[in-house]
């Protein structure tokens, strides 16, 4: 395949996928429609809770329990109508649930059936008929009880939600010893269209219902109205078996609860040989004693109000879940005239089969779920501010973006403007695919997003430094284009490799937030090496011959070549004795003021409230205390309260503030509208709450977190010492350690100094500093492992600055690069964002410098060691007066050997590039090795200065200097090389 | 959090080892290791001594914690340098 046609294609791949990326992007109107952009629950508010699962019997929980736990879970999801619900295992043992548009925590839970509580209710005194008094033992049309061979609480006899629920907003409040809930409920109804709006059914506050409308962007009709069922009454679902319920089928209820499941214990499926398959249970505290009573008053009433010789007008109980109709199984007065003795238990029958009993079972054991689940950690995230991070987070991006490409453009011009092209085409179709597999895009993620703005450019930089050097040793453009890709393209693949396995190690082993950093940092370095590298050297070779790039200066070449002549490896000590300084300070802060780990590792309730009301510190911490507020049953103690910024823009001024306790239950901290015995409740009333985000991790999940980041650390470690190894040496993989090393424990001095707080997304910012610090350091000591070819008569300290000297201008490009878009981050970004990119600019700042000043000079010592590079010290410096200057200028050390080539060449040179004809010496060289069978293997350069003769193997042997990944040189030409035929084969 | 301390003590203390003359064992790389390791050691000893913990948590991490990587970390430098500088005299006389 030719060049031009292999160029061709490229662009054309690169145009095709560009208009696929558009389709995806925006579509085509009235024939495709562009997929959404699917939003994660920190951009656009809900509730996230994590738990952990237990088995009943206290065993290890199976993969398949775990399974059917998340798919009962998400079945009660969609059949609540809770849209968007995000139900998954997570590792062994835990599920992890999200709930878009739900605001409350109390509510989340039940949705998903964790909470799910059954109660017993007496059937026929509970149900309310049509006529709105109490249907009674003698009102089969409203109870279904067994008048008929419907059997009782079927859907048949119920109504629909609209009647009732405009039945029961007709009873007055009522309080009984045992109620599902004290709180009114509310709808919206329209009485035109008899119809009922409540997206997540009703909610205990007008607040929450209106907010449940707006996220889900229901319009009400015009004639909607508010109803409000006060305490007291009940609405429950008919079912067709347990967990099925039916549509618009709902029987009212007296909200008198007379049982509740926790007083039923060990509920099993069993066989009985006069009722066939039977649910048994047992119960707890005086579980059995009420039992008794209550079928003795169903007995009793069935006695009375069945006449002799008529058909028994059997009693029922009903057992209800969340607002569902379980079961409503019969007493048979004649088999038990004073009630069941429960003292051994009880059983349901009635026609079961095996699955029917089993899940009925289950629900009695464990509200729903064949699991026990802890709840480990519960996230409630308002929805304006997730809003507003987004907003702030694509503002970053675009900042980002635009110092990227002012940067390109003012130091690299003609290619600065391929790399913009390239940075607008990887940007599409980085979004592109964002919509297309669907990546749920979080606040970590758009963080990882902007910073592979700054790796994608990294690339380009990389290889366009490499061309202006091309360029600078007297190539023409075209040429300084071939050889600039053909040669930076081992350090970007290098960089981009250690990146990539980084982020694949942060997406295996962390938590979810995390992971969406990783994925979206993943799939930004794969794409941007198709961008950067593939799509950019097809740009510039088609453009090769056109005026635009004719002139080196085009390619950001100046006359004058900066050149820097500092001696980095002599001044490696006060370097040394800089970063030792900073470690020290870092290791006292360590010890004097610890480190501010957030809730994510040390468990805790975490609330950020923004108030309508002035509020000071002292006010809202007297607030909490006056509640005398509990974690597992013992105090929590004195809240730790910070006054935050915050803006509203519904509020000129607010009060932000930050509350962190010990770990409190969802309930304590309560919901919007909660009564005032409620953490928010309180804070709302004396405050007024305008912005709401609370968070609770317990202790495990602490654990897990903080168990998954060393473990991730570790292995990330571990993974880009082996590829370094087998990259480079085993020699190169040790500096790099050390290194990274110095970039991490000086982050984290740095947080320990500062105090900021070690969050999750700080772990994800370490992990991105050893890739990027990683990126930094492999693109120097590719020069290194270069000049160790070229300089065969050199000290390594020579070789070293002199590979320094050279990729100087690069490194410092590259990190300027990836900076710009931290700081973007930093000053545009919300706080979350903030936090992170704060982590990462201290490690990619400190990754800059370590890999200049710490993991070179390390290489250094620990290669001058070897005895090639003692012998040639030693010459060196008895050339000299015995000292061995900074950089190889003069006699031996100077001679250059120009190494092989031993990669596929590009295009063959058959005419002088340039238009004036003049031919390059570079040029030159490459058409006499085309030209003629066999060039010297190695030449030396001209000698500088007068010197003592050159002699290469004086201090090495031929294994002592060369790179065990270096391909063996093939002789070409002489006696065994292939003829080389001329012409076409006949 | 007291590992992370010592870590960190040894490492720092490790960077004004380039003012040495290099003849530690290993080089650069056998100081840096022995640096680190010697700081672990006396930090695990002088902790399980002082506060009956061998490596103290977030909470019982204070500057005296931090300090007791620092008689570890010198002398674990020290005696690589010995060594090795024992062994270049030999090799030498060889």
């Amino acid at each position: 395949m030719s060049e031009r046609f292999r160029h061709a294609f490229v662009l054309t791949l690169v145009t095709v996928l560009v208009l696929v990326a558009l389709l995806a992007v925006v579509g085509l109107p009235g024939v495709v429609k562009a997929p959404k952009t699917r939003l994660g629950l920190d951009l656009k508010g809900g509730t996230e809770l994590i738990f952990k699962a237990h088995t009943l019997s206290g065993g290890p929980v199976s993969s398949s329990q775990l399974a059917d736990t998340v798919n009962i879970m998400r079945s009660r999801g969609n059949t609540l109508g809770v849209s968007g619900i995000d139900i998954r295992p997570y590792g062994s043992d835990e599920i992890t649930v999200s709930l878009p548009d739900v605001q409350n925590p109390v509510k989340a839970e039940q949705v998903v059936g964790v909470t799910g509580l059954l109660l017993f209710y007496d059937w026929e005194a509970s149900v309310i008929a049509p006529s709105g008094q109490i249907a009674g033992p003698n009102d089969p049309a409203a109870t279904c009880d067994g008048q008929s061979s419907v059997p009782a609480g079927a859907p048949s006899c119920a109504m629909t939600e609209y009647a009732a629920v405009v039945l029961a907003s007709k009873r007055p409040a009522a309080h009984y010893p045992t109620m599902s809930s004290n709180a009114p409920s509310f709808y919206y109804v329209d009485d035109k269209k008899k119809a009922v709006y409540a997206p997540n059914g009703p909610e205990p506050t007008k607040a929450f219902l209106d907010a449940d409308i707006a996220l889900k962007h229901l319009k009400l009709p015009a004639g909607a109205r508010l109803v409000e069922i006060k305490p007291g009454t009940v609405l429950v679902q008919a079912t067709s078996a347990p967990e099925v319920p039916v549509p618009n089928a709902f029987y009212v209820l007296k909200d008198d609860v007379r049982l509740t499941g926790k007083d039923i214990s060990n509920p099993q499926t069993t066989t009985d040989p006069i009722n066939g398959v039977v649910v048994t249970f047992g119960f707890k505290n005086n579980g059995a004693s009420v039992f008794q009573a209550i079928t003795a008053t169903l007995a009793h009433r069935g006695q009375n109000n069945s006449p002799p010789g008529a058909t028994p007008n059997v009693q029922h109980f009903a057992v209800t879940l969340d607002g569902q109709l379980v079961t409503v199984p019969s007493i048979d007065f004649t088999q038990y005239p004073t009630g069941i003795n429960a003292s051994n238990g009880s059983e349901i029958s009635g026609g079961f089969t095996f699955t029917t009993a089993n899940q009925l079972s289950n629900v009695m054991a464990s509200g729903a779920l064949p699991v026990k689940l802890e709840e480990l950690s519960a996230e409630l995230l308002s929805a304006t501010l997730g809003h507003q991070s987004l907003n702030q987070g694509l503002v970053a991006g675009l900042v980002g973006l635009a110092l990227v490409v002012l940067f390109l453009l003012v130091f690299y011009r003609v290619l600065g403007a391929i790399a913009v092209t390239a940075l607008a085409v990887y940007s599409l179709y980085f979004y592109a695919l964002i919509k297309l597999i669907p990546v749920t895009l979080t606040l970590p993620g758009i963080a990882g997003l902007i910073l592979t703005i700054g790796v994608a450019a990294d690339a380009n930089v990389v290889i366009f430094e490499r061309v202006k050097e091309e360029s600078r040793a007297g190539r023409s453009p075209l040429n300084a284009i071939t050889a600039g890709y053909r040669r930076g393209f081992s350090a970007i693949v290098d960089a981009n490799v250690v990146t990539f396995m980084a982020a694949f190690i942060l997406f295996i082993l962390s938590q979810s937030d995390v992971q969406g950093f990783a994925l979206t940092l993943g799939m930004g370095v794969l794409v941007s090496l198709f961008t950067a590298v593939a799509a950019t050297r097809a740009m510039l070779g088609t453009m090769g011959r056109t005026r635009a790039i004719r002139a080196p200066s085009a390619l950001g070449v100046s006359k004058r070549r900066r050149s820097w002549s500092f001696d980095f490896m002599g001044s490696s000590r006060w370097f040394f004795t800089l970063s030792g300084t900073i470690l020290l300070i870092g290791a006292v802060a360590i010890g004097a003021r610890g480190v501010n780990f957030g809730i994510d590792f040390v468990s805790g309730t975490q609330v950020q409230a923004t108030f309508q009301r002035p509020a000071s510190v002292a006010s809202v911490t007297s607030a909490i205390n006056s509640l005398h507020l509990k974690s597992q049953g013992t105090s929590i103690g004195q809240p730790v309260v910070q006054q935050t910024s915050s803006t509203n823009k519904h509020a000129k001024r607010t009060y932000s503030y930050q509350i962190a306790t010990k770990t409190l239950s969802v309930e304590s901290i309560g919901a919007a509208g909660s009564r005032t015995n409620t953490l928010r409740g309180l804070l709302n009333a004396r405050f007024g709450v305008l912005e709401w985000n609370q968070n609770s991790v317990g202790a495990s999940f602490g654990k897990t977190v903080a168990d998954s980041a060393a473990v991730a650390i570790i292995a990330s470690l571990l993974a880009i010492f082996v590829y370094i190894a087998l990259r480079f040496q085993w020699k190169y993989a040790v500096p790099v350690m050390i290194a990274l090393m110095h970039d991490l424990l000086i982050t984290a001095g740095v947080y320990a100094l500062t105090g900021r707080q070690v969050t999750a997304s700080t772990v994800a910012a370490l992990l991105t500093i050893l890739g990027y610090s990683m990126y930094d350091t492999i693109i120097v000591f590719d020069r290194v492992r270069e000049n160790v070819q070229k300089m065969q008569n050199a000290a390594f300290s020579q070789i070293v600055n002199r590979s320094m000297s050279e990729v100087l201008t690069r490194s410092l490009a590259t990190s300027l690069c990836t900076l710009l878009p931290i700081l973007a981050l930093l000053f545009f970004g919300g706080s979350t964002l903030k936090d992170f990119a704060f982590a990462l600019l201290v490690g990619v700042a400190s990754g800059a410098y370590s890999s200049i000043f710490i993991a070179s000079p390390v290489l250094t010592h620990w290669k001058e060691r070897e005895p090639v590079y003692r012998r040639r010290h030693a010459r060196i410096a008895s050339e000299h007066g015995g000292v061995v200057p900074a950089y190889a200028t003069a006699g031996a050390a100077a001679r250059e050997v120009v190494p092989a080539d031993t990669r596929r060449r590009g295009r063959r040179l058959t005419q002088p590039t340039r238009p004036d004809g003049i031919v390059a010496a570079s040029e030159f060289r490459q058409m006499v090795e085309e030209l003629h069978t066999e060039p010297p293997r190695a030449r030396p350069a001209p000698e500088p200065e007068p010197g003592p003769p050159s002699d290469p193997a004086a201090d090495a042997r031929p294994e002592d200097v060369v790179m065990p990944d270096e391909r063996p040189q093939r002789p070409r030409g002489g006696a065994k090389s292939r003829p080389r035929r001329r012409g076409r084969r006949r | 959090m007291g590992m992370l301390a010592w870590v960190i003590m040894g490492l720092a203390l490790w960077h004004f080892a380039i003012w040495l003359p290099d003849r530690f064992y290993g080089g650069i790389v056998g100081a840096f290791l022995a640096s680190i390791v010697g700081g672990i050691v006396t930090g695990v000893l002088i902790s399980a001594a002082a506060k009956g913990t061998a490596i103290p948590g977030r909470h019982a991490t204070d500057l005296a914690v931090v300090l007791y990587a620092v008689p570890g970390a010198l002398a674990g430098m020290a005696l690589i340098y010995l060594y090795g500088a024992a062994r270049e005299r030999a090799e030498q006389r060889s």
